[in-house]
């Protein structure tokens, strides 16, 4: 039973990672329809320059928060505005998937230039420190990462729903030609949008920092991660990306414990590719 | 009559400059020594058949997939399986290799083609990993150890050879075979329905296109034909792992089709030459100082394309004045009314 409740926490504390990232993913697919392939990338840089930031200036990880969130921010509309809206034009997927490819390919080997291979990771005076409740043990950082979490999808949450800014992002989402006709200025939105979702990984990234290592593919597999909270919580869901998130972060944590550690992936796959199928097979038999 | 004559005269200058082409590329091994740069020439081709495999799916069809690497090794583990469990001659190996993966691509994609646009290139990818997944936990397939083929003296009949000229050759035989398929199919009417499939596919089922049918048939072939490509990795390495099949493969696998052009069936082929050289000049010469700098420059070439050349390389060269220069001075390629001129007046012959 202890063992099943400390699973049911490592899912919960995990999935609220899959939650922020899908949620970053979410919005920039909601709005322009792209799947963003480098998000794992950016969840990974967002790790580095905390570690740079921690190493060479000696400031907390959590402290560093806001600033790798607003340097995120940054290096995303940049992305947007020089790479991605003028191929937004060309209208094809194909070069828009591989730009973002691209991307993601230029981002980890980037890394691997500039930083190697090696291992790295950050130990603060308190990432050892765990504390007992009832029969569950947990990690003060990944505790302490799961209520910035909360904070974060509420903040968000709140933005989106009753800012001008989230109402403008939410109409460009519903309609762009609509969009542009009630004068919301679009290219604006998209770069915003961008922004915001690269932000989100780069959040994450740092939150993750104390107690996973940081190595230059470090993202890819919360990448495909986000994508599957993306397409399970549904577009332009909020609420629907953190239970997606959570749900994942549960199902590898349970399938570990009850089937076989080396089978969750395979099972995490293997129930995405079913609940896409069967979800996308009931929505075409309704048209 | 004369426009007849100056349609002629294009086609043999056509024919003799692909001849020539051809012939460089036969006179190769006879002239180059070096097993690096015949290694370099090998992944050239198999990369790029690799990658017309791909453009079957992705740029005609338009179905974005990212699991193509993972065919590759299902074709190359059935290959390598069939050997080493019952001794097979590999030859027969590949025909089963290539009909097990087009097997499971069908079996497997058929209930996914309900999917559109970015869920097909998710579930290529979810796919895939399984795949993976599925090889790594399983005795039968040797784990995460890999399956080695056995080692021995050249023979034709075993697939087996010391030096890399008899690779290049069938390397270079593969490649051509394989455009010459894609080619066929790019002028059949499967070509034209899997374009209009691309362009809408709502509409293509609208006059009467049957989509599910067509994909189903560009998805069996494509992977069949990634299938024969990991058959030949597996002789030619001689031995594979699950590594063979990780996401990065399946991106690598795609870039030349991007890079050369995903329209133009001869795009993976451009790319191809292009873009793998220039990997390996880049691995051997700075992979020990800067580990990843061939992965960054080839990230930035198809940053460059895709931002500005978006048709690739073939489609910048065919709008160039290069080829208009070429076609008039070398090809003396006659006007274009010309040409429909007497393709019709052959159509009208055949006709009566």
């Amino acid at each position: 039973m202890s063992m099943f409740l400390q699973a049911c926490v490592n899912g919960l504390l995990m999935g609220g990672f899959y939650s922020l990232m899908g949620m970053g993913q979410n919005i920039i697919f909601g709005v322009m329809k792209i799947v963003n392939f480098c998000h794992g990338e950016m969840l990974m840089v967002g790790m580095y320059l905390t570690f740079i930031l921690y190493t060479y200036l000696g400031i907390d990880p959590y402290l560093a928060v806001p600033i790798v969130a607003v340097a995120m921010f940054c290096l995303g509309s940049v992305i947007q505005h020089t790479l991605i809206t003028p191929s937004l034009g060309t209208k094809s997927f194909t070069n828009l998937l591989f730009l973002t490819v691209g991307l993601g390919l230029l981002l980890s080997n980037g890394a691997l230039v500039l930083f190697g291979s090696e291992y790295r990771s950050i130990r603060t005076a308190y990432s050892q420190t765990y504390i007992q409740m009832g029969p569950v043990t947990m990690a003060l950082p990944r505790l302490i990462s799961f209520g910035v979490l909360i904070v974060v999808t509420i903040a968000l949450f709140a933005f989106l729903k009753y800012t001008t800014i989230g109402k403008q992002i939410r109409a460009v989402s519903q309609n762009p030609v609509g969009a542009e006709v009630v004068g919301i200025d679009v290219k604006k939105m998209y770069i915003l949008t961008y922004g915001l979702g690269v932000a989100l990984a780069g959040t994450a990234g740092a939150l993750l920092t104390q107690f996973y290592t940081i190595f230059p593919t470090a993202g890819a597999s919360f990448g495909f991660r986000a994508l599957i909270v993306v397409v399970v919580g549904g577009l332009g869901s909020i609420p629907g990306a953190f239970l997606a998130g959570i749900f994942l972060g549960l199902l590898e944590t349970m399938s570990a414990l009850f089937i076989s550690p080396s089978y969750s992936d395979l099972i995490v796959f293997m129930t995405f590719i079913v609940i896409l199928v069967v979800r996308q097979t009931v929505i075409a038999r309704r048209k | 009559m004369d426009s007849k004559k100056a349609v002629h005269t294009y086609h043999r200058n056509l024919t003799i400059v692909l001849g020539l082409i051809l012939l460089v590329f036969i006179l190769i091994p006879t002239v180059v020594k070096s097993p690096y740069i015949l290694n370099i020439f090998v992944l050239v081709f198999y990369m790029s058949t690799l990658s017309m495999a791909w453009n079957l799916l992705g740029g005609m069809t338009g179905q974005n997939s990212l699991g193509h690497a993972a065919y590759m090794g299902l074709g190359a583990y059935a290959c390598c399986l069939l050997v080493v469990k019952t001794g097979a001659n590999p030859w027969i190996a590949a025909v089963f290799g290539m009909v097990v993966v087009g097997l499971v691509a069908g079996i497997v994609f058929y209930p996914c083609f309900i999917l559109r646009g970015p869920y097909f290139t998710l579930v290529s990818i979810a796919f895939g990993e399984s795949i993976r997944q599925v090889i790594i936990n399983s005795e039968f397939f040797g784990r995460a150890s890999g399956v080695g083929l056995p080692f021995g003296s050249d023979s034709w009949l075993d697939f087996r050879f010391t030096s890399k000229v008899p690779y290049y050759y069938i390397g270079l035989l593969m490649m051509i075979g394989v455009y010459l398929v894609m080619k066929k199919i790019d002028r059949s009417k499967m070509g034209f329905a899997l374009k209009t499939i691309r362009e809408d596919e709502d509409a293509a089922a609208a006059i009467g296109i049957n989509p599910t049918r067509y994909k189903i048939m560009a998805v069996v072939i494509s992977a069949m034909v990634a299938g024969l490509v990991g058959f030949f990795y597996a002789s030619y390495i001689r031995y594979i792992d699950p590594e063979l099949m990780v996401q990065a493969k399946s991106t690598e696998s795609v870039l030349p089709a991007v890079v050369g052009g995903a329209a133009y069936v001869e795009g993976p082929i451009v790319g191809g030459l292009i873009m793998i050289p220039l990997s390996e000049y880049l691995r051997a010469n700075f992979s020990s100082i800067l580990p990843g700098i061939n992965m960054l420059m080839y990230a930035v070439v198809l940053l460059a394309v895709i931002r500005f050349r978006p048709t690739g390389i073939l489609g910048w060269y065919m709008n160039s004045r290069t080829k208009n220069f070429i076609d008039q001075k070398v090809l003396k390629k006659p006007s274009l009314e010309v040409l429909e001129k007497v393709e019709l007046m052959e159509y009208q012959k055949r006709e009566v």
